[in-house]
């Protein structure tokens, strides 16, 4: 009979209110979520479409049967760093966990605070329609092999706080090099082409170059112009984002003025890289 | 022999028609495709105008048009999106995805959805309160022109 353990520690609204900012802000609702089908927040059962075949996105409300309210801050841990689960599998990098590994400690704590706030919800696990995909999945394991997992993120000194906090959610929250920065031939980020944009990302289509390069980035843009892509999509010109970047925008908006600000100061202070996004 | 050579005549010209028919029908892609393009800069203009009222760099009577015009040029979305139309923009930087036209209920969806923000944005652009306007803009350009260019349009590989 599985009674319901009571909580050693009352949990802390500020840690709940600081993982939902995050988990909000990373768009983790955007992939846990089945909306189509009107699913609850957070139960997962989305189908993505990828390279493996359907993957079925988890469950992260506290459920312990169906949804991580089985798992112990070493298994978030352990699943959000290194993409491992607790049953010693690998996660593909469709769950972009080399991203979440450079999450502070403390932001990670808040955002399984957070998700052991919400109300469990059984949703049984349904399989994916997945190909065996044994080519792309040894690509990807290739790939993660070679992606450097440093942790969490450490300021840099020499820079302004304002920086420091745009850097830090761009690596950490926005994971913006998802789609932005080429990929080397084994399929690791290009660390050269930072943001550089790529004619083939994620969708197969081509994705911006978003280093302050005059030519083919955003050199021409004002920091008032990054600032509006990421409040509602518009571009200097009027234009409104589309293709994935549309559902990247419903979760940047979310972020607070002065930290979408702050990633607007970060992205302005990148190397500019001239390879155009075609290459 | 007069029954072959009136049917030769009216094979040739049905060739000659054809041709033309083709040619013609090209001819009206490239103008619809331009048509779209300039309704789209069109709707862009009027956000621009809206967006330039907000930062205290534009009218309320420029907003206003714009705004009202924009509600406008939504009921003329479908016009641009004739059946045999898909291909780039004339910048080659978007084209419609083919689902345009394969779930044409859920692109005239997507359209519907896009049209009645942009009613909700006039009526906060008469009502003259900016936080309002703020909150309709970005709901217009985040759900109502970012949820159509979502689904609907992709970038292009050059």
């Amino acid at each position: 009979m599985l009674a319901a353990a009571a909580p050693a520690i009352a949990a802390d609204p500020a840690a709940i209110a600081n993982g939902a900012y995050l988990a909000g802000a990373a768009g983790c609702d955007t992939c846990h979520t089945d909306s189509e089908h009107g699913g609850q927040a957070y139960a997962g059962g989305r189908r993505l479409q990828t390279a493996y075949g359907v993957l079925t996105t988890p469950n992260l409300t506290p459920d312990p049967a169906t949804g991580i309210g089985s798992w112990s801050a070493a298994d978030f841990r352990r699943a959000l760093r290194w993409g491992i689960a607790p049953d010693d599998s690998h996660y593909l990098p469709t769950f972009p966990f080399p991203f979440y590994n450079r999450l502070s400690e403390h932001d990670l704590a808040d955002i399984k605070a957070f998700l052991e706030s919400l109300p469990a919800v059984a949703r049984p696990e349904l399989k994916g329609a997945g190909s065996t995909a044994l080519l792309e999945r040894a690509r990807a394991a290739i790939a993660v092999a070679a992606t450097p997992l440093p942790g969490p993120w450490q300021p840099d000194p020499l820079h302004d706080a304002i920086w420091n906090r745009g850097a830090y959610l761009v690596a950490a929250i926005g994971r913006c090099g998802d789609c932005h920065t080429p990929r080397t031939q084994i399929g690791a980020a290009d660390p050269q082409r930072f943001l550089a944009g790529t004619s083939a990302g994620p969708d197969g289509k081509p994705v911006p170059n978003i280093t302050p390069d005059r030519e083919h980035g955003l050199g021409n843009w004002s920091a008032d112009d990054i600032f509006g892509v990421l409040t509602d999509g518009h571009t200097p010109d009027f234009d409104f984002v589309g293709g994935a970047m549309a559902e990247i925008v419903k979760n940047t908006s979310r972020l607070t003025e002065t930290d979408r600000r702050a990633i607007a100061a970060y992205l302005q202070s990148l190397p500019p890289v001239s390879r155009p996004a075609t290459k | 022999m007069k029954t072959f050579a009136k049917l030769l005549v009216l094979g040739a010209l049905c060739g000659l028609a054809s041709a033309n028919w083709a040619g013609a029908l090209a001819a009206d892609k490239t103008q619809v495709i331009k048509d779209r393009q300039s309704l789209m800069k069109e709707q862009g203009g009027d956000l621009g105008a809206i967006k330039a009222y907000l930062d205290d760099k534009g009218d309320l009577a420029k907003a206003t048009a714009a705004a009202t015009n924009l509600t406008e040029t939504m009921k003329k979305l479908p016009d641009v999106f004739p059946p045999g139309t898909e291909g780039p923009n004339p910048e080659g930087k978007f084209a419609p995805k083919a689902d345009v036209w394969s779930d044409w209920k859920g692109f005239l969806a997507s359209r519907d959805t896009a049209a009645a923000k942009a009613d909700t944005l006039l009526a906060a652009v008469k009502g003259g309160d900016k936080a309002k306007i703020q909150e309709a803009f970005a709901d217009m350009g985040k759900n109502g022109c970012g949820g159509c260019h979502g689904k609907f349009r992709e970038e292009i590989k050059k």
